[in-house]
């Protein structure tokens, strides 16, 4: 007895119901299924007793990936009616961590996409839009045995690829499954369950096993060969090199006693391949140790339908599904029924008569096309249709194979979101997770942050400072339920506690088992997360990464990131990102108490390194009257704070900068807001003497850049403004000597300018300006107009241009 | 015909050697098929030059076996144009009879059983359009000043219309819901694929240079610059898209007039040089900012491009007038 290949697209449940009725029929002793090997002794832990889909999870040190199944998944349906039928059921493929899967993250992607060409040609043999659309033509929709033509669907595509050293490493790996279970079973058969892309190689280099049974041959024998598109010779890819195999081990339990030979082979397909010519030829592979490991993890409809361009796979999990438990016709009306349910929740229009519309667009283009029921596109050609009276801004997602971009019509969103669905899987609960989810688990336990709710947090108290690591870890690591709703942040005054919003949800324990991708704790996971967002971040982010890091009472990798800080800071000429990272590290120097981030010089690096090249921007910054820039003034506070509160971290002198700000606020060429900005902080930081703001307001006074130039002094001088009433009089002044048009120019900015004080604060100026103008009265009724002061001031320039009429006319 | 070769008269077969003359999603042409084998008129919406009216026409001849039944829509067509009219000299001396009346296309594809063609159905005043919702949910036609059987036309079985609309006109929303309920909608899209649409505009344009007596074929790495420039000005990759419409039809002609200089001016096949004059006389017309665009395209994309052609294009940029 030989083996029996049974080529199956992933994720088709045609090809599922084709995998179930050979393997019952045939009652193998056998079932290999293109699967991770490494799994092998944990396939119990797969049939716990899940609600699908469900994904094995692998990682290892520089790669994480997805081997799906759903109820439909041909690999599940072998892997179940194989246990059923008393089978031995192995997979065979290579673990998800060899190179051969590198930069896969989904082991069950269309493998014929690599090789679109054939398929293309296929498309527009059967006037068809795209490949999907092509399989549920020939293979979902049909209702007869498609054995055949899958096998010739196959050949064909493989006929034309050249396999790349991935696959011929895959395949090889695979053959020797075959090769071992074939000679173990004696007379009894093998069925083999692989991607149709792999069966033809398989079978040539298998060849000599591979008597098909007589049952399978009569079948094959009536199915008609008269229409077939000529079937090209499946190649042995002996062309090419063959990859070193996998380290071997030395033989374990894992490896059978050697047996003679079932059949001898009549030839080795492969002469190169040195184990071909081992004595070892039928013994069962090794298994590849990893460092990795493998999980299993719930699963959705909607991640298994979110791969895109290489890792996609068959679309559409919920009508596929459909399709496994009822059948294609009953599947074409629960489809047009979760659509119109759909859109009728969302207000949209789906009248009646447009369903019938739709029924009847169905039926006659399944009738056009040649399928007993309408097929998947034709329940959606006939809904579009019939559904959209407007020009759609963009193909239906079917026809194209992509995802929906934004501002889709809501007909379009509604089918594609009933196409998916919103199945999710359910682990059994005995079901072993990674040290991660336990450890975290027991963390929140006796941390007593398990419960839904908000936590409140004293970070000078040991208890919660060791709370807040906790959460923030999670927070990073993008678990969720863990919100911050407040807390010290980068670049405020030091806030000594913390508010969080916990809420537990079925979403952690899978996120969690994905996270354990990144280490066996929680501490060493976030370090994990953060040095990989630090490898690709930008100069403002990376500041926001050693935040975290130090949030996170991450020591190991903030080093590193720090030094590469520093040097990027020296060169940058983004004042914004600059401001950033300023304000970021000197918060951290400022919580030192804290955090435990003692006056550490390399954070003093970074502090005196973006100080100078702040200052050295912005003494170059040139382009007279422009818009006040929040950015650029939020670098010039960082300047300030990093001066006043941390002197000895920095190499240039207090009065040196003073110097720069003077040269700055003087210089006519630099725009308004920053030679305001550099007033205040030359203010700010002039040891006794006050500057004369009242004559430099004066050369300020045009009313195109006076709310500008005011925005920045209140930026950085805020405190030095209120607490000086004679500047708060000489600004009125100023403002009041505009005329109303002027007043009108100047308005929006001078808006702008004083939202940098807070309400209490903006009392006290309208206190100051009162007392200056020597009234009595309530400044908050000053402040308080229920008119907006815009419309206001253009009310007073109107009065005053029919005032000049009236004036001329008399 | 049936509706299976209808669909590969449009479509093509390659095995039976029916030329492609549609280029498009299949399915979008299955929809069409099927919608004109339903009660519901089929409108086609979508960009100037997306072979709306060509795709029309191929529908119609394939189910009817004739495209010449076509209403022109504009401001100034009256239902006159649509439904009947009269021949006033025997109209004077007979009075109203079967004689005197003379069909136009609605009321001849009614009583033919034929599909007619409506173009550019927006351009028409909303009560002209308007004019249309009897005939197609009741699907008669009444001639008030016959008497007798004569006043009713019934629609034979195989009539049905076909509507075209653009989007950049008045488009589709000032429809009358009434009237939209009557049709269903099929958007018709500018080829996605640049190979496909590459290949297309070249077939084209050698047809028309033939026609024209230019003795040679385009140039293929000319076409590709050309081709490659409307579809970055159409779709704005990396650059700002024109305002103006840079259809497939319009490189078509583009390439066509490109062929024409080249071979009259110089007797060769046209230059990068002769796209730029082309593409300032057509895209950029009368337009000063799709100028500039076009300008600022030649000048900071057209010279990043590898290729001979390309750097022949950014040399060419001086021509833009202006
Ligand atoms: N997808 C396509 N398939 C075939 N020909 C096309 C296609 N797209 C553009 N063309 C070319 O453009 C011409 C189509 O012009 P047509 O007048 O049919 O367009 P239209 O959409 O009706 O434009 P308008 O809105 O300006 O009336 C065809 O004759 C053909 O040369
Ligand atoms: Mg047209």
């Amino acid at each position: 007895m030989g083996a029996t290949f049974v080529g199956v697209r992933h994720h088709s449940p045609a090809c599922a119901r084709l995998v179930a009725a050979t393997i019952e029929e045939l009652r193998p002793a056998y079932v290999l299924i293109e699967g991770p090997a490494d799994v092998n002794d944990r396939v119990d832990e797969l049939l716990l007793g899940h609600e699908l889909p469900i994904a094995i999870f692998s990682y290892d040190a520089d790669h994480a990936s997805w081997t799906p199944f759903c109820d439909y998944s041909p690999e599940w349906v072998a892997l179940t009616t194989g246990r059923a039928c008393g089978a031995e059921v192995r997979f065979i493929d290579l673990p998800a961590w060899h190179p051969a899967f590198a930069g896969r993250s989904n082991r069950y992607a269309d493998a014929e996409l690599r090789y679109a060409e054939v398929v293309e040609r296929l498309c527009r043999e059967f006037g068809v839009d795209n490949v999907d659309v092509l399989w549920d033509h020939l293979f979902e929709i049909e209702t007869g045995d498609i054995r055949e033509r899958l096998s010739r669907y196959f050949d064909l595509l493989r006929g034309s690829a050249q396999a790349d050293d991935g696959d011929a490493a895959r395949e090889e790996y695979m053959a020797r499954w075959v090769r071992a279970a074939v000679a173990d079973a004696g007379d009894r058969p093998v069925v083999v369950v692989t991607g149709g892309f792999h069966t033809p190689a398989l079978k040539a280099m298998t060849a000599g096993d591979t008597e098909p049974p007589d049952a399978l041959k009569a079948k094959a024998t009536t199915a008609g060969h008269t229409t077939s598109p000529e079937q090209p010779q499946a190649k042995t890819p002996s062309e090419t090199e063959w990859p070193e195999a996998p380290e071997t081990m030395t033989a374990g339990d894992t490896t059978w006693p050697e047996r003679p030979k079932a059949k001898t082979p009549s030839h080795t397909t492969t002469p190169a391949q040195p184990h071909a010519t081992t004595a070892g030829d039928t013994a069962w592979p090794e298994v590849p140790k990893s460092t990795g490991a493998s999980y299993l993890v719930p699963y959705s409809h909607q991640r298994l339908d979110a791969f895109t361009g290489y890792q996609s796979g068959m679309p559409s999990p919920e009508y596929y599904q459909r399709v496994w438990a009822d059948g294609p016709a009953r599947a074409a009306d629960a489809l047009v029924e979760s659509v119109v349910t759909r859109l009728r929740r969302r207000g949209q229009p789906a009248s009646t008569a447009d369903l019938i519309a739709a029924r009847t667009l169905a039926d006659g283009l399944a009738g056009l096309r040649g399928h007993p029921h309408p097929a998947r596109t034709d329940v959606l050609d006939g809904l579009v249709s019939a559904l959209v009276s407007e020009d759609l801004t963009q193909p239906p997602p079917w026809t194209r194979r992509g995802p929906l971009l934004p501002g889709a019509h809501p007909a379009l969103v509604e089918m594609v979101a009933a196409l998916s669905g919103d199945r999710t899987g359910r682990l059994h609960p005995a079901t072993p997770a990674p040290p991660l989810v336990t450890a975290v688990t027991e963390l929140l336990t006796t941390l007593r942050l398990g419960h839904e709710g908000e936590v409140r947090l004293d970070l000078t108290e040991p208890d919660g400072l060791e709370r807040s690591r906790v959460l923030h870890r999670l927070r990073v690591l993008a678990i969720p339920g863990f919100d911050r709703v407040s807390g010290p942040a980068a670049g405020t005054d030091p806030a000594l506690d913390e508010r969080w919003e916990l809420k537990p949800s079925d979403l952690r324990v899978p996120a969690l088992i994905e996270a354990a991708a990144f280490g066996a704790t929680l501490e060493e996971a976030a370090g994990t997360a953060l040095e990989r967002r630090a490898a690709c971040a930008g100069l403002a982010e990376l500041a926001g990464v050693v935040f975290d890091a130090v949030l996170c009472g991450v020591t190991s990798l903030s080093a590193t990131v720090i030094a590469s800080l520093t040097d990027r800071v020296a060169v940058t000429a983004d004042l914004a990102a600059l401001g950033h990272v300023l304000g970021g590290v000197l918060a951290l120097w400022r919580h030192d108490r804290l955090f435990g981030t003692a006056r550490d010089p390399v954070l003093g690096a970074v502090l005196d390194a973006s100080t100078r090249r702040i200052l050295w921007l912005v003494e170059g910054l040139h382009g007279g009257p422009a818009p006040a820039d929040p950015d650029r003034l939020r670098a010039l506070v960082a300047t300030r704070d990093a001066v006043v509160h941390a002197d000895p971290a920095l190499a240039v002198a207090r009065a040196d900068v003073a110097g720069v700000a003077g040269r700055v606020a003087a210089d006519a060429l630099a725009p308004p807001d920053l030679r305001g900005a550099a007033l205040g902080l030359g203010w700010v930081l002039g040891e006794d003497e006050q500057p004369d703001v009242g004559h430099a307001a004066a050369g300020m006074a045009a009313p195109n850049v006076l709310g500008d130039w005011l925005a920045g002094l209140f930026a950085v001088a805020r405190e030095e403004v209120l607490s000086s009433p004679s500047v708060v009089g000489v600004l009125d002044e100023i403002v009041h000597a505009l005329t109303e048009d002027e007043f009108l120019i100047a308005l929006p900015a001078l808006r702008l300018a004083f939202t940098y004080f807070p309400p209490v604060e903006r009392e006290r100026i309208a206190g100051a300006v009162l007392a200056h103008r020597g009234v009595m009265g309530s400044a908050r009724a000053l402040l308080r107009t229920e008119v907006d002061p815009l419309v206001v001031a253009e009310a007073m320039a109107l009065e005053r241009r029919v005032d000049e009429l009236l004036e001329g006319l008399r | 015909m049936s509706l299976d070769a209808a669909r590969r008269f449009v479509v093509g077969d390659d095995s039976r050697g029916i030329s492609r003359k549609f280029v498009g999603d299949p399915s979008l042409v299955d929809r069409a098929l099927v919608t004109l084998a339903t009660s519901r008129g089929l409108m086609l919406v979508g960009e100037p030059g997306t072979a709306k009216s060509l795709l029309s026409e191929l529908i119609a001849a394939a189910v009817s076996g004739e495209s010449t039944l076509t209403v022109q829509g504009g401001a100034a067509t009256t239902e006159d144009q649509i439904k009947y009219s009269w021949n006033y000299a025997l109209l004077v001396a007979e009075g109203p009879s079967t004689r005197s009346l003379v069909p136009a296309p609605m009321l001849r594809g009614m009583a033919e059983g034929k599909v007619v063609r409506f173009e550019e159905i927006t351009r028409c005043p909303l009560e002209v359009q308007d004019s249309l919702l009897s005939l197609l949910s009741e699907r008669v036609l009444a001639i008030p000043e016959l008497t007798g059987p004569d006043g009713m036309v019934f629609a034979h079985a195989g009539f049905n219309v076909i509507a075209t609309a653009n989007t950049r006109d008045r488009g589709v929303n000032e429809m009358s819901a009434a009237l939209k309920r009557r049709f269903n909608f099929e958007t018709v899209f500018p080829i996605g694929d640049f190979q496909t649409e590459l290949g297309l505009v070249e077939q084209e344009a050698a047809k028309l240079l033939a026609q024209s007596g230019v003795g040679v074929a385009p140039q293929r790495d000319v076409l590709e610059v050309l081709v490659r420039t409307f579809r970055d000005l159409r779709e704005g990759n990396g650059t700002d898209r024109l305002s103006t419409v840079m259809s497939t039809a319009e490189a078509v002609s583009v390439a066509h007039a490109v062929g024409l200089r080249g071979w009259f001016l110089r007797g060769e096949a046209g230059t990068p040089a002769d796209v730029v004059e082309c593409l300032a006389g057509t895209a950029a017309k009368d337009n000063t900012d799709d100028l500039a665009r076009l300008r600022r395209y030649l000048e900071q994309h057209a010279v990043r491009r590898k290729g001979a052609q390309w750097q022949a294009l950014h040399q060419a940029r001086h021509l833009l007038p202006g």
